[in-house]
């Protein structure tokens, strides 16, 4: 990791060209492997696809509800505090599973006529209302972190309150959530396996597949195992280099 | 009260404050203050701890809200209204004891910021604005550190030219150098010194008697949320009205 803090850039743009680069090229190494790797290789590539779109998607998406939730929690208007509580304890006090069966049960029900959502779009918003609440108290911290001083400052300065919002307490804020929160999104590489349960396809339900035609539950859930070990350390990388991005000025 | 003659110089107003009273809870920290002050001016103001002088600078800009009173800015009344709190934090710069440079920007940054945010100022201008102020300063080799990268007395000089680049008509300081080793405070207080003779109207909350004797016009003494005195620096330091500031004076020069 040390190599990482040193170069943030550089280490930023080689786990994204890696993570590019993987699932690209994933394919080759997949096929030339014997039975029962090699020939089910497609489906492992499209498995792996789907969980890095999904972290992607409901990572992203978690992050945003989480600065939003956030502030919500520190408001002064009290219904705002109330609605950001509210859900934050629902999503941490329920399992995934049952949030990810909830919206995939619920969701079409409560949709207008004429919009289908997938069983993906559901997992994935499951995962990002999941992810959202932890990060939720990550961001909180955060921003309460912030000294007062920064806040003052800026306000003499005659920012608004939104560019003090943006300038100022974010990026600061940021730099005392970023280890939680790519703690959560490492986290929710591996979560994203509950999307099996609503029949969405991705590297978990590849490898049952395969397994269970092939009948060699091993070497197919080394394989899987092996998959899911690149993507975390991928994902760890670029979200540690981004840490290191947002440290400058930060006493060591 | 001692009543100072007005210099011809200092004819405009630029602070009028009228009977301002600001409580925490219960506790009544400014009782009726009334102060007007003029362009140009420099004024001390002095007292014991927790006598409310930090607590009067931060109602100047709102960073504490006055409950009863008036406080009015370049003609412009500091109310809750947001549209003239702007236009007033526009006039009036600060700086704080603890420096409070925005420590996840460079040296650089913490000046542009705010011409680019507030006075929306292209980046070009008001970094070659930023750089003049630094070398103003005697800081323009340091522009592209972080904050931490500075000792204290740095700090507060780049705090300093940061408050200028929105070019104010008041700076308030809030012992400035209070937070500063005993080597660092002379480089504060000489930017200060230079800024006072350059005609920029100034409100300085200090414990440093001998700053406040050379440079001020004016020096104003609170004592529990009461301003006692208002005097020149002469009438002052030679022959205050009341016993607590003479108490006040006393015990400061023994602390020399
Ligand atoms: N936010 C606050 N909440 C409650 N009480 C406060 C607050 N700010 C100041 N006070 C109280 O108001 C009084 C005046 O405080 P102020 O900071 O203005 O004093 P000061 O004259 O600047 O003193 P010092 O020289 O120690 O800085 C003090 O008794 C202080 O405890
Ligand atoms: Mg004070």
């Amino acid at each position: 990791m040390n190599w990482t803090k040193q170069n943030p850039g550089l280490a930023m743009f080689a786990a994204m060209i890696g993570l590019l680069v993987f699932l690209w090229g994933l394919a080759v190494p997949l096929s030339a492997a014997p039975a029962p790797i090699g020939p089910a290789a497609g489906q492992f590539v499209e498995g792996t696809r789907v969980t890095v779109w999904l972290t992607l998607i409901a990572g992203s998406a978690g992050v945003m509800i989480g600065i939003v939730a956030g502030l919500g929690k520190l408001s002064r208007f009290w219904p705002l505090r109330w609605v950001c509580d509210t859900y934050v304890w629902l999503m941490r006090g329920t399992p995934l599973l049952l949030q990810i069966l909830f919206v995939w049960l619920v969701a079409p029900t409560i949709m207008p006529e004429g919009i289908d959502l997938s069983d993906f779009a559901c997992a994935a918003i499951a995962l990002s209302l999941n992810v959202g609440a932890y990060n939720t108290e990550c961001v909180r911290a955060g921003i309460m972190a912030v000294p007062n001083g920064q806040i003052e400052a800026a306000h003499a300065l005659g920012l608004t309150s939104m560019q003090t919002f943006l300038d100022v307490i974010l990026p600061q804020s940021m730099r005392v959530a970023l280890p939680a929160l790519a703690n959560n999104l490492a986290s929710l590489v591996k979560d994203s396996s509950l999307a099996y349960a609503i029949s969405v396809v991705e590297l978990t339900m590849v490898g049952y597949r395969v397994q269970s035609e092939s009948y060699q539950p091993v070497p197919v859930f080394i394989t899987i195992a092996a998959i899911y070990l690149i993507l975390t350390t991928a994902f760890t990388t670029l979200t540690a280099a981004l840490e290191a991005r947002l440290n400058v000025g930060q006493k060591r | 009260m001692t009543t100072i003659e007005t210099p011809a110089a200092f004819q405009k107003p630029i602070i009028e404050a009228r009977k301002v009273n600001k409580h925490f809870g219960a506790f009544h920290a400014l009782k009726d203050v009334s102060a007007t002050f003029h362009e140009g001016q420099v004024t001390a103001i002095v007292g014991p701890s927790g006598s409310g002088k930090s607590t009067f600078l931060r109602t100047l800009n709102r960073l504490e809200a006055h409950d009863s009173g008036e406080i009015v800015v370049d003609g412009i009344e500091l109310n809750s209204d947001l549209k003239n709190l702007d236009a007033i934090r526009r006039e009036v710069g600060m700086v704080f004891q603890s420096f409070n440079l925005f420590s996840h920007l460079t040296i650089l940054r913490n000046v542009t910021l705010a011409p680019m945010r507030v006075r929306k100022m292209g980046r070009a201008d008001a970094e070659s604005k930023a750089l003049n102020l630094l070398e103003r300063v005697g800081l323009r080799n340091q522009a592209d550190k972080y904050p931490v990268q500075l000792s204290g007395g740095q700090q507060q000089r780049v705090a300093i030219a940061r408050a200028l680049a929105m070019d104010p008509k008041v700076l308030l300081f809030d012992e400035p150098t209070s937070a500063l080793d005993p080597e660092m405070v002379n480089e504060v207080l000489s930017v200060m010194r230079e800024l006072a003779y350059s005609g920029i109207t100034m409100l300085v909350v200090t414990h440093e008697m001998g700053f406040a004797r050379e440079v001020a016009d004016r020096i104003i003494f609170f004592d529990e949320g009461i301003m006692l005195e208002d005097a020149t620096p002469e009438a002052f330091f030679s022959n205050p009205d009341h016993d607590r500031a003479k108490a006040f004076l006393s015990q400061v020069r023994h602390g020399y």
